[in-house]
């Protein structure tokens, strides 16, 4: 009944996914370039579209695996407007990779900081949700 | 010896200064400064005096909706409202020192069996552990459990609570999120375990699964902006046709010089003062506490996966969040018509539990039975979420409390296990 019985057949070794996806040199270069792009198109834009376009600046760094710029793109998208898109999703993911790095480092600080803005991440889904700007 | 037996009977015996000790040594354990500690528990007590300000609020309300109620409708009318119930439990009840014990408790086995067994969950939502740190010691209370007992049994059930209900919500997590890293904590779970069962049976299946994710629908409810506008919202009608149905004769008695409509009003508005005042209180209170045993749990269980409260999802799936407030919604005001034709109390419906939960649910529903599971199994979730509460009335109204009931169900069932399985067994022996 609502499929526990599958659960444990997979419980031995919960397969750690982590994204191992190796990139070509091409598809670096290509996120390179886009980053570099979206940058340049920030000055041209405002608002909404400039939350926009720190979003997939993120998501492109993200790919690229450089997680602290990343988590810096996203955290200017959310500030310049609440959403909970892809964006949101791989910035929850990246905080919490932060919090369990820390907490594995035994720093407190960074481990409360961390689990601070993982609650404020929930304020965030809440607001959108319910359509608070 | 005269100092200490002062010291414990005039001053450990206070609810607020057990809890400013308690935050206390968390602090101390986290080598605050002293400046940092003594503020810190300060605030800490002053969190708990805002709560119990708040409760007194919230039962005079209370008192009135109680007797316009049954004068009107000629049956008693419960407020489903956990609030409520924990600041009557800590006051009025005084059972005050106890929750606050019961809650460290919860937290200290929650740590353990993270520690010592392949269930890793570290419940991260301070709110919900002090929920049921409430209803474990009101309902141990009940059963005739006193002392290290009370504190110790409730700890062991909230701990075990507290690690099963993420453990039980993962495998759906894991297929809404399609990632193992985070996990839900909210105290709701049994209810989204029981709409996913639901939308098993009576959903979709296989390829005919329609997501409600691929429908159009209107995204935002402006009422619900506010958590104190959305309270009022269901209030405020609430008590002013409860006022009209009770008749100005008997409703005068109670509204003094102000007339009887305008004075249902006004105490509909202050019970929603009440909310906000005691919820002001809870912060106050676990500001300081909260992340001290946070910090403590993760240092003790590094690898520990953090369960996050019911918001964590709706991202995910933002359609099914709608369908299961509106479902939800439904189900509920149909059990608040049906359960008292069964001689159980009318339990008003909750706005708020509806959003949290019931979008929540409505996203277990969506997922594994589609759109005609989320709206099937969201109707018998709101029916659920209101009849779980409505078996609780009795033994609350046998305590003292005035006219509430708690909400969360998975604190409810709890205090079920106490009322069904622990009372008796302990009576038998």
């Amino acid at each position: 009944m609502f499929g526990f019985g599958k659960k444990k057949e997979k419980k031995p070794k919960p397969e750690v996914k982590e994204e191992s996806v190796v990139l070509t040199a091409e598809r670096k270069e290509k996120l390179t370039q886009t980053i570099s792009q979206k940058r340049a198109s920030l000055e041209q834009s405002a608002g909404d579209e400039q939350a926009k376009i720190h979003e997939e600046i993120g998501l492109a760094l993200f790919e690229l695996g450089e997680d602290d710029q990343a988590i810096d793109s996203f955290e200017k998208s959310i500030e310049l407007k609440k959403s909970v898109g892809d964006g949101y999703k791989t910035l929850l993911k990246l905080y919490n990779r932060k919090r369990a790095e820390a907490a594995k480092a035994k720093d407190e600080k960074a481990l409360q900081v961390y689990l601070n803005k993982m609650d404020h991440m929930m304020q965030v889904s809440k607001d959108v949700t319910r359509g608070v700007r | 010896m005269g100092i200490v037996n002062f010291i414990i009977d005039n001053i450990l015996t206070q609810a607020s200064v057990t809890i400013a000790l308690i935050a206390m040594l968390g602090l101390i354990l986290q080598k605050k400064s002293f400046g940092q500690v003594l503020s810190g528990s300060l605030k800490t007590m002053l969190g708990f005096m805002v709560l119990s300000a708040g409760s007194s609020i919230i039962v005079g309300s209370l008192t009135y909706f109680g007797e316009i109620f049954t004068e009107g409708f000629q049956m008693q009318g419960i407020v489903p409202s956990i609030e409520a119930i924990n600041g009557q439990a800590m006051n009025e009840l005084g059972l005050g020192r106890d929750i606050a014990l019961t809650s460290l408790a919860i937290f200290v086995f929650n740590i353990l069996i993270a520690r010592f067994t392949k269930w890793k969950y570290i419940f991260l939502t301070g709110q919900a552990i002090l929920w049921m740190a409430t209803m474990t010691t009101v309902f141990g209370y009940v059963a005739g459990l006193r002392g290290l007992a009370l504190i110790l049994t409730g700890g062991f059930i909230g701990g075990v609570f507290a690690v099963a209900m993420p453990a039980i919500a993962q495998p759906f997590v894991r297929k809404i999120t399609g990632s193992d890293d985070i996990a839900l904590g909210h105290f709701c779970t049994i209810g989204y375990v029981f709409e996913a069962g639901v939308a098993k049976v009576f959903g979709e299946k296989g390829e005919n699964k329609k997501s409600v994710e691929d429908l159009e629908l209107p995204a935002q409810f402006e009422f619900l902006q506010d958590t104190y506008l959305s309270l009022m919202v269901v209030m405020t009608p609430l008590y002013i046709i409860t006022a009209a149905f009770a008749g100005e004769g008997f409703a005068s008695t109670l509204s003094g010089d102000t007339h009887y409509l305008m004075f249902a009003f006004l105490q509909s508005i202050q019970f929603v003062v009440g909310v906000y005042v005691l919820l002001s209180g809870v912060r106050l209170l676990l500001g300081e506490i909260v992340p001290a045993f946070r910090g403590i749990a993760m240092r003790l269980v590094p690898n520990a996966k953090p369960t996050l409260d019911c918001p964590v999802l709706f991202p995910y799936s933002p359609n099914a969040v709608i369908v299961g407030f509106i479902t939800t919604t439904i189900g509920c005001v149909i059990a608040m018509f049906v359960l008292p034709v069964f001689g159980l109390a009318m339990i008003l419906p909750g706005m708020l539990t509806a959003f949290f939960a019931g979008g929540t649910a409505g996203i277990f529903g969506n997922v594994v039975g589609g759109l005609r599971g989320a709206v099937v199994g969201g109707v018998a979730h709101g029916f659920f979420i209101t009849l779980l509460p409505a078996l609780l009335v009795t033994v609350f109204n046998s305590m003292g409390f005035v006219n509430a009931t708690a909400t969360d169900v998975d604190t409810v069932a709890a205090a079920l296990l106490y009322a069904w399985l622990i009372g008796p067994l302990l009576k038998a022996f």
